[in-house]
Order: C-alpha cells, then sequence, then structure tokens
C-alpha cells in the first residue's frame, strides 16, 4: 500500500533556522574584524578596521559577536536536549563507517570509477563534515577566544607549568582555527550551497526549510527510501 | 667640490649679511645662510655636518619662534666671525664632554637641552639609557634627539609626526632594540621587537587603538630602567602592578603577567602552530580537490550524462 508522499518536506524547523542565520550573522562579523587583527600588518587592515569603527569598536563588537555564537551554540545543546525530550531526536547527523563508504563511493563516481552514486542518507558526509565543524571550531576558537577575551580570569584556570606557552597556544589556536574556519566556510560550505550549479545562487532551504521531495529523492535516497520506501516503518 | 661650493655660499652669504649678523643675534642672521645653504660639510674625519636648515619647519616646531639659535649653539656668540668660544655653563659642559663619544657635530648643543628641562634631564640621567651613556660615556645609548629627532624640528607628543608619538614610538625604540649588535651586548631578547609587534599589544597599536600599550607605557621612557633593575617597571612584582592598573587589566595575578615576556616563542607553542597550519592546509587540500572533483562531475554529468540525472 503506496503511503502519501507529500510534495516537499521540512528539513529545518524554525528554531534551527534561526540557529543558523545567528551563527552565520556573527560568524561573519568575527571574521571581518578578527581578519584585521590577524593581518594587522598587511597594508589594507588599517583601513578595513577603520571601516568598522577603529581598534576599539572593532574589538567590541569581535567580542559581542563571539559571546552571541557561543551563547547561540549552547542554545542548541539544549535545543536537541528537548527534541531528544521528545523522542525526535534521530541520530541523523552522527558520523557513521556508511559515511566512508559514501565518501570512497562519492570519489569514484566523480572520477568516473562508478556510475553509481553515493546512497546519502539525510546528511551525506559533506553535511555532517560542515556540522561537525562547528563544534571543531567552538571547541578551539570558542574557549581559546573566551580565555583571550577575559585574561585575568582566564589565568586562574591554567596551572602554573603551562604559563610559559599556554598564551602563546590559545592566541595561536584562536587565529590559526579560524583562518581554518574562515577557508572552510569560503570554498566548502559556500560552493555547496552557494555555486553549485543546482542551487545557484544559494540553497533556499536557509530560509523555508523545506526539502522538494523530488530534490530528496535525487540527492537523499536513502533517507528518502527510510521515510517513503516500502520498508519504510513510518 | 661640495665643500668648496659651500664655502664659497657661505662667503658670498657672509659677505652680504655681515652688517645685519654684527647687529643681531636673532634667528633671522643665522637663518639668512643656514636657511639658504644645502649640504653638507665635514667638521672632522668622518663627521658630517649637515648646515641646512628648513626655516619654515623649525618656525612650526615646539621650539620655533621663541628658542634662538645660540641658546643652544652656546659656542657661537652673536658674531659668526668670532671663533666658537668655551665660555659655558658647567653642568652643559660636563654633559657635552659625557656624551662626546656620541656627539661629534655639537655636543654643547645636545647638551643645552638640560638648561630648559632640567627635570626631563634628571630621570634620563638615572636611567640605564643616561647612564650608559653619561657615566660609562658610551656611544651605544640615546641622547635626547636620538629619540626625538632633531631638536629644530621637534613636534608635540600629539603630533603624529612626533618620533614619541603613541603611533611611533615603537619604531623609534626599535631603531636601537632590533638591532643584533645591541641586544647580544646589553644581554636582552633579540626578539623584543618581533614579539612585541606580533603581540596584541602590538598589532591594536598599529590599527590605531588609543589605549593598547606601546614599550614606553611599561617600560617607562625617560627613566626607564634595565630588567634586572628592581626599580624597573617590569622587574619582579612591579610588573604585577604596571600590568594590573586600573585602564588595563585590573586584577592581574602572577600567571597572568607571564602572558608577555617578549622571549622567544616556547617549544611547545612552537609546534602547536605547526601542527596547526599543517591541519589547516590539510583540510584545504581536501576540500579544495573535493569541490574541483564535484565541478568536474557536474560539467561531465550536464554534458554527457543529460539522461540520468535521476537516476
Amino acid at each position: 500500500m503506496n503511503k502519501h508522499i507529500p510534495a516537499e518536506i521540512e528539513r529545518f524547523d524554525l528554531s534551527a533556522r534561526i540557529q543558523h542565520v545567528i551563527m552565520f550573522t556573527t560568524f561573519l562579523l568575527l571574521s571581518f574584524t578578527g581578519w584585521g587583527l590577524k593581518y594587522a600588518y598587511a597594508d589594507p587592515s588599517s583601513a578595513w578596521i577603520t571601516i568598522w569603527g577603529g581598534a576599539k569598536t572593532a574589538g567590541i563588537i569581535h567580542r559581542t559577536a563571539g559571546i552571541i555564537m557561543l551563547l547561540d551554540f549552547l542554545y542548541h545543546q539544549f535545543y536537541l536536549l528537548n527534541l531528544w525530550r521528545k523522542k525526535d531526536l534521530r541520530l541523523t547527523v552522527v558520523p557513521m563507517p556508511k559515511d566512508v563508504v559514501d565518501f570512497f563511493q562519492n570519489v569514484a563516481y566523480y572520477v568516473g570509477l562508478s556510475k553509481k552514486k553515493a546512497n546519502f542518507g539525510k546528511f551525506s558526509y559533506m553535511q555532517k563534515f560542515d556540522y561537525w565543524a562547528v563544534y571543531w571550531g567552538m571547541f578551539i576558537i570558542g574557549t581559546s577566544g573566551l580565555f583571550l577575551a577575559f585574561p585575568v580570569m582566564a589565568s586562574y584556570v591554567f596551572p602554573t607549568w603551562s604559563i610559559s606557552w599556554a598564551w602563546d597556544v590559545l592566541f595561536i589556536m584562536h587565529s590559526d582555527e579560524a583562518l581554518l574556519a574562515i577557508v572552510f566556510i569560503l570554498f566548502f560550505h559556500f560552493y555547496n550551497e552557494h555555486l553549485r550549479s543546482d542551487v545557484f545562487p544559494m540553497n533556499y532551504m536557509w530560509l523555508t526549510g523545506k526539502m522538494p521531495i523530488e530534490e530528496l529523492k535525487h540527492k537523499h535516497p536513502a533517507e528518502y527510501e527510510y521515510l517513503y520506501g516500502d520498508k519504510g516503518k513510518k | 667640490m661640495k665643500i668648496w661650493l659651500n664655502t664659497l655660499l657661505l662667503l658670498v652669504f657672509t659677505v652680504v649679511s655681515a652688517p645685519a649678523a654684527n647687529a643681531a643675534s636673532d634667528n633671522a642672521s643665522c637663518l639668512t645662510c643656514h636657511g639658504a645653504m644645502q649640504g653638507t660639510v665635514e667638521k672632522e674625519k668622518g663627521v658630517l655636518v649637515n648646515l641646512h636648515i628648513d626655516q619654515a619647519k623649525f618656525e612650526k616646531s615646539v621650539h620655533g619662534g621663541f628658542v634662538a639659535c645660540v641658546d643652544c649653539h652656546l659656542t657661537f656668540g652673536p658674531n659668526p666671525h668670532q671663533a666658537p668660544s668655551a665660555n659655558v655653563a658647567k653642568a652643559v659642559k660636563d654633559m657635552a664632554n659625557a656624551i662626546s663619544a656620541k656627539s661629534k657635530v655639537d655636543a654643547v648643543a645636545q647638551a643645552a637641552c638640560l638648561n630648559c628641562h632640567p627635570d626631563m634631564y634628571k630621570e634620563y640621567a638615572s636611567s640605564i639609557h643616561g647612564r650608559n651613556v653619561i657615566k660609562k660615556r658610551s656611544g651605544d645609548g640615546p641622547v635626547c634627539t636620538s629619540c626625538h629627532g632633531s631638536a629644530h624640528y621637534i613636534q608635540p607628543k600629539t603630533n603624529r609626526e612626533s618620533m614619541v608619538n603613541h603611533f611611533s614610538v615603537v619604531s623609534t625604540c626599535g631603531n636601537c632594540h632590533e638591532e643584533k649588535s645591541i641586544s647580544e651586548k646589553y644581554g636582552f631578547s633579540p626578539l623584543v621587537m618581533e614579539r612585541y609587534l606580533e603581540s596584541f599589544h602590538g598589532r591594536k597599536v598599529k590599527l590605531g587603538h588609543p589605549g593598547a600599550p606601546v614599550c614606553s607605557n611599561c617600560h617607562g621612557a625617560h627613566d626607564v630602567k634595565g630588567q634586572k633593575d628592581a626599580a624597573s617597571p617590569v622587574a619582579g612584582a612591579n610588573k604585577k602592578k604596571t600590568c594590573g592598573t586600573a585602564a588595563c587589566h585590573p586584577g592581574a595575578t602572577d600567571k597572568f603577567i607571564a602572558a608577555i615576556t617578549h622571549k622567544p616563542l616556547h617549544p611547545i607553542a612552537h609546534y602547536s602552530e605547526i601542527a596547526l597550519i599543517l591541519l589547516t592546509l590539510g583540510v584545504f587540500i581536501f576540500i579544495v580537490v573535493h569541490v574541483f572533483l564535484d565541478i568536474y562531475a557536474d560539467v561531465r554529468d550536464r554534458l554527457f550524462r543529460k539522461g540520468n540525472k535521476h537516476e
């Protein structure tokens, strides 16, 4: 018996969409202001920071945006907890051995070794990478940023034997991993969600949260199978 | 050739303006010639004297308008034909003798600052710079003009053109403190400048932050002390107080003040940096390759595999 198949499916609820908007707004503010400080001795940086209201104001913007981002991240954990409480939480974004298989299948398809596309679930390994990159960023950049923003308080946390390098390590962590985050977003996320020929100029899901069922079937066949397939349990 | 020309020029101007110079000792008389003269003469072997005074610039300096040439160039009388006399106050003469290893052009003029700025001089004389110059008669340490520039053109500290302005003093200190020969001779970290410039303090100053500290904010200026001197604001327990001022880092702890030392990067920090750069590079290469493979496959599918879009 065929179940009713809707025309489109919601993949991100309103809360997730708002979390995403806060995340990328603060991310852009942090990148723009932090870039000037990281490359302070490069020529355009002084002029660039002037646009952001001078070094002092740019610093305040950076700290404020950083705290909002951390709160957004914290909120996301409660959001997940709430989904779990309502038994709505599916662990679809958790990396699985299948992702390794998907990766090799996908690369084989890319280079022409296989004509079969990878059988992606709700989230492809690229999307999982995108998601968990935020956790890595929050852990490395978020904590180091918090320590650097409140260095006197942070000094109570560090053991005495670490202080001859801890401050430099914090600075390096913050600055290098921020560069990694920017490069990642600029090349990977922007390509996949903005520049790719099938989504250009952008994947509107960040606004609507919904994906047409045809696209789901095409891009996430395993998820389509899970939801509407003959063996589907829903 | 140049000296010959200059001599001729000097002669011409002297003849033309001698009556006026005889009558008055004001700056105009000196500047009649020195405003127009160009180039340098060799006073003694290797000592070149710049004869030119930019009158407009001098007038706009802090000394312009009320300091007469002969207030500092004390050995020169009102009559330029008279030989320089040694009729100079003892304090200035002692100072001039002390800095003669450094100041070969007109030591008296460079020592004469102390006539009008005795407080600054006292602070300077007790500093590590002053002691090195005055007591040890070293040619290394700075005299007033080393940091403030020629007395003819000194600008107020608030002026960006001043060599000791908040945004230029770091490079002024760097003139000597970046020198490897100086850091080796006096035993401070050769990376003082480099480590300061890459610190948050240095970066913020570069970007125009008015509150970020420059060298003198922590180390003092005229009264700067060596790192081993207990009176130095960054020595021992003083450092906590210096870092912990209300405007900077109130409540600074011992562990907090270890953040800024100007010392070379600790090996742990150094290798952490390399590890993180490798990680960044690795991820970057991975995603770029991945993106280009995706573009390749996308173009290929659109051109040659139109049929199987919905496989």
